[in-house]
């Protein structure tokens, strides 16, 4: 049975590979999760919205060439994303603190909890800052955006067991790093 | 604590350990970071304009929603010179070969563009004008006609002039094609910014130099006569004069016959304020000859006068000794003594007002306060009384070297070119001579030789347009041009705003502390506004957004100064400061008292106000895109200090919103809100609410040197009187 969902996405990308007028709409769509994920990689606010304007721009231009793979069209633009991070921020160095970044209330522990487990989340992402590029752009594209392993794939231009292996390198340095971080039981 | 549970990973984490470390990082999710709406708008805009430039054959976005089709922008080729700027080279492959595309604009990185003219884009070939008109975008939104004169496309806006003080960017997009059918690779950007709209002029404006314009007319001879001792009638359609023979004559300025007055032994003539009566001295006597009547009346005054004249209704005159009036019983009182020591005392003027009398005494020129009795001395030695302003608060007198105008204390207010002069009830100094006469204001401004020839002992009519004058032993009389206006409080302290921002955007903090006073300076100091701003963007223009007096003493001026940050070529930011000037006391100079800083906002994100013009009943409010009119009326308000909305009514045309119907109060505070629900013609609403806080205007007046007076209207014209033994 196919997705609805997916169904009405292809629609929209092939009115705009005709037209590229009708690109507005999947721009729409599409606009905030590309800018959260480039915000997230970038932390500041104008970096954002240059590395998001060329994203989209780039995207439009090469709209009559996009290929349907069968993978989300939001890939597709997470791809040029880390391109363009890649290409203008290879050398940028975080600054934000952690504690402004990531929202911590999420439900779970009980509140006496809290406090130890917050500690440990925030500590694990500052782990990740240090993994190399793209074992990090692995995991946040995973574990920020939810993405599906192929999807990373596609957006990283890479084989999705390169991206399993990315990920598995990836959170084994976290736990060679972790040791430190397990709460007292 | 829950592992993590995710198909696509149980190849990848292997035990509990790494499945714990995942969980981890999933409890964390990025809260939406921040965002600027503008910013995703404008994007938005950016693309589809992008997009629409990609669609070959198609109308561009504006265009067709907008303009109508095929309108010929007329003048468009007329007098076509275009100034090379910057050149933009597209290579294409033509049939057989490469050729070039280059397309130039005179306007292109030109940062004061006059409004009212097209935008003409220049292309080094032939180009098929559908393509190329449909490729066009411009921002801001801006509804456009086209006209082509050969190779050149004229670029009209069909509001008939561009947008003060705006950044244009004007793309030629991909889908434009040549004649021959070939399209541009890539769109190509012309970028402009307009200048202020036309203000008046604060500098002297350049004179004509006529030779016979002034329509001089001789009236009559006068007999010998050294000097003119006359006097208009207050209708200014007759001189009263005294020729050689010691006659006091009358003749129409228009020319006609003389009549005499009194044949002999008459002199100081005068006119009363009220116009009805002419005094003058004749025998040693006073007499006083009332126009309706034709009647002289003989006054027996002591001592003897030397000089009469008009203090309100009642006679003033001079004797050696003293300044004296008539009491009511008809006997002689003393209103001042003259100094009885030193030289020979003479009384040469009253003033208008009947306050001061000036004499000489010995070489020198003093101002006899009459109620007071005190003498003031005017200059240096061989000061000449030359005469007073209308309102008798400043007199002219003339030193070897110059003329020189003086309050009452002798303070000099400004020296001028040696010559004749008369002030007129306009504040025009006339300055005669032998070989030509000029026009000033009394400041000096405006200087300017509006004829050649003779011109002694020019004498103004009270209408200050027309004057007597002496030629040849003759009286004459002729037409003086008009000056401009006066220069305006807001021109005076604009020149002021103008020389602070260039300063600042020289980077020369010196000359822009040097506009500043004790409390200016403070709101620059550390941890205030910035005076010098640096780093990228970086500071590159400036414009008055809006301008209003806002007090009359001392004069007070406010300025919203927009402040433009440029990063490269493009305008990305500005940032407003708003300025209070005063009037210093002393130097009768503005500084800048006070000034508080206002928002970033960010650049071609929706529409933008960028003129603010601010009187009592009505606020004119330019944008700098063309708006969507249905969302004008509702997107414009005035609120109080109490933040109650006012009473307006809305009009628009031509990105101008009119709010009239208001009655803004004197001083109060009030604040201009434009909302987002405000839209551009291509869809775009603006980015965020604009606020600009107001005064209720102070009512504008002229400058510094104003002393102009309205002309006494005559009771009656002043008739022909008949002639006396």
């Amino acid at each position: 049975m196919s997705d609805p969902s997916r169904d009405d996405e292809r629609e929209l990308v092939e009115l705009a590979k005709r037209d590229t007028r009708q690109f507005g709409t999947l721009y729409d769509r599409h606009f905030q999760q590309i800018y959260r994920f480039v915000y997230s990689r970038v932390r500041e606010q104008t970096a954002a919205e240059d590395v998001t304007s060329e994203v989209f721009m780039k995207a439009l231009k090469a709209m009559p060439r996009y290929q349907d793979t069968g993978r989300p069209f939001a890939a597709w633009l997470y791809q040029i994303a880390v391109n363009a991070i890649a290409d203008r921020y290879r050398s940028l160095k975080t600054t934000q603190s952690l504690d402004d970044f990531h929202d911590l209330s999420v439900g779970g522990p009980a509140l006496e909890d809290l406090a130890a487990h917050r500690d440990e989340v925030r500590r694990i992402w500052a782990l990740v800052e240090d993994l190399p590029h793209q074992q990090r752009t692995a995991l946040v594209l995973k574990f920020q955006e939810d993405m599906k392993i192929e999807d990373i794939a596609v957006a990283m231009g890479k084989s999705p067991g390169a991206v399993k292996l990315l990920i598995h390198r990836g959170v084994t340095r976290l736990r060679e790093g972790a040791d430190t971080l397990r709460p007292v039981e | 604590m829950n592992a993590h549970h995710d198909p696509d990973l149980e190849d990848v984490l292997q035990d509990d350990e790494m499945r714990r470390i995942a969980s981890l990082l999933s409890a964390a999710r990025a809260p939406e970071p921040p965002l600027d709406e503008a910013f995703r708008t404008g994007l938005r805009r950016q693309l589809m304009n992008e997009a629409w430039a990609m669609t070959e054959g198609r109308l561009s976005l504006w265009r067709r929603a907008f303009a109508p089709p095929g309108l010929a922008w007329a003048g468009a080729a007329a007098g076509l010179v275009l100034i090379m700027s910057v050149v933009i080279y597209t290579s294409l492959q033509g049939g057989g070969g490469v050729q070039q595309i280059v397309v130039q604009s005179p306007v292109d990185g030109d940062r004061s563009v006059a409004v009212a003219q097209p935008i003409l884009v220049k292309f080094n070939q032939p180009m098929d004008h559908p393509s190329t008109e449909a490729a066009v975008q411009i921002m801001p939104a801006t509804n456009v006609t086209f006209g082509w004169h050969e190779n050149t496309l004229s670029v009209q806006p069909t509001g008939g002039t561009l947008a003060p003080n705006t950044q244009y960017h004007v793309t030629i997009g991909s889908g434009a094609k040549t004649a021959a059918g070939k399209p541009i690779s890539s769109p190509q950007t012309i970028t402009f910014v307009t200048t202020a709209p036309p203000t008046p002029a604060v500098t002297p404006t350049p004179r004509p130099t006529p030779t016979t314009a002034l329509g001089e007319k001789q009236l009559t001879g006068l007999a010998g006569a050294q000097s003119l001792v006359a006097q208009w009638s207050s209708d200014s359609s007759s001189v009263y004069y005294v020729d050689g023979r010691g006659a006091l004559n009358v003749i129409l300025a228009k020319g006609g016959a003389v009549t005499v007055i009194a044949p002999d032994g008459a002199s100081s003539p005068a006119v009363s304020p009220t116009g009805d009566r002419l005094a003058y001295i004749r025998n040693g006597k006073v007499e006083v000859l009332t126009f309706a009547s034709g009647k002289t009346d003989e006054l027996s005054v002591t001592p003897t006068p030397t000089l009469v004249d008009w203090a309100r209704d009642r006679i003033v005159w001079a004797a050696a000794d003293g300044v004296y009036t008539q009491a009511d019983d008809g006997s002689s009182h003393q209103l001042a003594p003259l100094p009885a020591t030193g030289g020979l005392v003479a009384v040469v003027s009253f003033s208008p007002d009947g306050s001061h009398a000036a004499y000489h005494q010995d070489q020198n020129l003093f101002l006899l306060d009459l109620a007071s009795g005190k003498s003031t001395q005017i200059g240096q030695a061989s000061a000449t009384f030359l005469g007073w302003s209308p309102s008798g608060s400043s007199l002219i007198y003339a030193t070897p070297d110059n003329d020189v105008v003086a309050d009452l204390h002798g303070v000099t207010q400004s020296t001028l070119p040696a010559g004749d002069t008369t002030w007129s009830t306009q504040d025009a100094i006339l300055i005669g001579g032998d070989t030509d006469i000029l026009q000033t204001r009394p400041d000096g401004t405006n200087l300017g030789r509006i004829s050649g020839g003779t011109f002694h002992f020019p004498t103004w009519a009270p209408n200050g347009s027309t004057f007597a004058f002496v030629r040849g032993g003759s009286l004459w009389v002729a037409t003086a041009p008009a000056l401009p206006p006066a220069p305006t409080v807001l021109d005076e302290a604009s020149v002021v705003v103008d020389n602070f921002m260039k300063a600042r955007l020289a980077v020369s903090a010196d000359q822009a502390n040097a506009l500043l006073d004790a409390n200016g300076k403070a709101a620059y100091a550390a941890g205030g506004l910035s005076l010098i701003i640096a780093g990228d963007p970086s500071f590159s223009r400036y414009y008055v957004l809006s301008s209003e007096v806002t007090g009359a003493d001392p004069d007070t001026a406010r300025f919203v100064v927009r402040l433009v940050l440029s990063h490269g070529k493009t305008d990305v930011s500005d940032q407003e400061e708003a300025l209070t000037l005063v009037r210093d006391a002393t130097s009768k100079q503005f500084v800048i008292d006070q000034a508080t800083g206002g928002a970033h906002r960010e650049l071609g994100k929706g529409a933008e106000v960028v003129s603010v013009d601010i009187q009592n009943d009505t606020v004119k409010v330019t944008f700098d895109s063309d708006l969507d009119p249905t969302t004008v009326t509702d997107g414009l308000t005035i609120v109080d200090s109490k933040g109650k909305k006012l009473d307006a009514t809305a009009s628009y045309a031509n990105r101008i919103v009119m709010l009239t119907g208001l009655n803004l109060k004197d001083g109060d505070a009030y604040r201009l809100v434009v909302l987002t629900t405000i839209r551009d013609v291509s869809g775009q609403n603006v980015a965020a609410e604009y606020d600009l806080d107001f005064f209720g205007p102070t009512a504008k007046r002229h400058g510094n040197h104003q002393d102009s007076v309205t002309p006494t209207p005559s009771p009656s014209p002043s008739p022909l009187p008949s002639p006396t033994s």
